[in-house]
């Protein structure tokens, strides 16, 4: 524990203040104040908002794990709100017999789709999509790219194939997108231990 | 060899860590930007509750901050940093909501000290020295414990918050000094 703190006012700092003495620290103690080093009383201050700094960083989520959860209809608020806006993107064309009638995909709806060959495939988490590409010319090359995590102890080339496999599956059904290349980049990796807690490494 | 197919585990999205989150929330998936919300939001109502002062409008400026976040996902270049790109959203609708108390001149009402706050016998028997720094916090003055959290917690810098606040920041600069004194005091308590 810190010496006992005699006071915060210049009389007890030999002359300086806690704002000289906040900047100080703020600054590393760099340059060095030789008139700062030597007081026994700015040591004690500064040791103290020292302290207090190295609290400071996890204070508020200290605060909030003591927070009571958030009800349901305060989260269904937020929710419905942001229902209202989809992400449709691009409209992406598919043929369709009569030349007066169109069809077409959002760009949305595509990503949902490899989210969801993602859910199927199992062992990664699907993040962000991205589809590169004129997606609105039939016909134009896409490459597809995702972003995963990886979760288990399962080989990440096995997981990574049988996505590929599923985004391929899936867009073949539902799309006419002529897709020449899937790239996954695995962001991270959790590793899930024997009691069932996990690890990000 | 093992069976891969067997042991594939399905990992659940509230286990997904925030870059995953965000970039799906990006695209669109509202299941999981419901799960940041749930992962952040206590987070944000005690963060917003310390710079408003007061548990009045709260839920508003934390629900406003999620809906923004919504709609500017898609321009977020870092992804996995989330958590303080919300953190700097909260504190702006917070500020927000502050300009218009001041607009509409019912400070009054709301800066009136804080209702939690607790006696030295409190903090002097805290279990952790977070506890007793919280408490600590809960007994300054509303303006001094905003100034302080702004700096010490969100990085903020003196001109900013006097700028956020219509201060002058050399006044931000004496309010911080003086919550920094009460605050070692009331921890001086705390052994």
């Amino acid at each position: 524990m810190s010496e006992p703190l005699s006071g915060l006012e210049p009389d007890d700092l030999d002359g300086h203040t806690i704002e000289e003495l906040s900047d100080y620290l703020d600054a590393g103690r760099s340059p060095a104040d030789a008139s700062i080093d030597a007081s026994p009383g700015c040591q004690i201050a500064l040791a103290a908002l020292a302290r207090l700094r190295s609290l400071s960083g996890s204070i508020l989520d200290a605060e909030a794990s003591g927070e009571p959860v958030p009800d349901e209809s305060w989260i269904s608020g937020i929710v419905q709100n942001i229902g209202r806006e989809a992400r449709a993107g691009r409209s992406i064309p598919l043929s369709h017999p009569s030349p007066s009638a169109s069809l077409a995909l959002t760009e949305g709806s595509v990503r949902g789709l490899i989210r969801a060959a993602g859910e199927e495939a199992g062992g990664l988490v699907v993040g962000r999509c991205r589809l590169d590409g004129d997606v609105a010319t039939p016909g134009a090359p896409v490459a597809i790219q995702v972003e995963v995590s990886a979760y288990g102890d399962e080989s990440i080339p096995a997981a990574a194939a049988r996505l590929r496999t599923a985004i391929s599956e899936a867009l073949g059904r539902h799309t006419e997108l002529v897709v020449t290349a899937i790239d996954i980049t695995v962001q991270d990796i959790h590793t899930v231990t024997g009691d069932g807690s996990e690890g990000a490494s | 060899m093992r069976l891969v197919v067997e042991s594939r585990t399905r990992p659940d999205l509230s286990a997904a860590d925030d870059r995953i989150l965000a970039g799906r929330a990006a695209d669109g998936d509202i299941p999981a930007f419901e799960v940041l919300v749930r992962r952040y939001g206590r987070l944000m109502r005690v963060y917003a509750r310390r710079v408003l002062g007061s548990n009045a409008d709260v839920d508003d400026v934390v629900q406003d901050a999620f809906i923004q976040a919504w709609q500017h996902l898609p321009s977020l270049d870092d992804l996995g940093s989330v958590k303080s790109w919300l953190m700097r959203i909260v504190a702006r609708k917070s500020f927000d909501r502050l300009r218009a108390r001041r607009e509409h001149d019912d400070i009054d009402d709301h800066e009136r000290p804080s209702p939690e706050a607790q006696s030295p016998q409190a903090i002097v028997e805290a279990d952790s020295l977070e506890h007793a720094l919280s408490l600590a916090l809960a007994a300054l003055p509303v303006e001094q414990a905003r100034c302080w959290v702004l700096r010490e917690v969100a990085g903020y810098s003196y001109l900013d918050i006097g700028r956020e606040l219509d201060i002058p920041s050399s006044t931000v600069r004496g309010i911080i000094a003086r919550a920094r004194k009460n605050l070692i005091r009331e921890m001086e308590g705390w052994r």
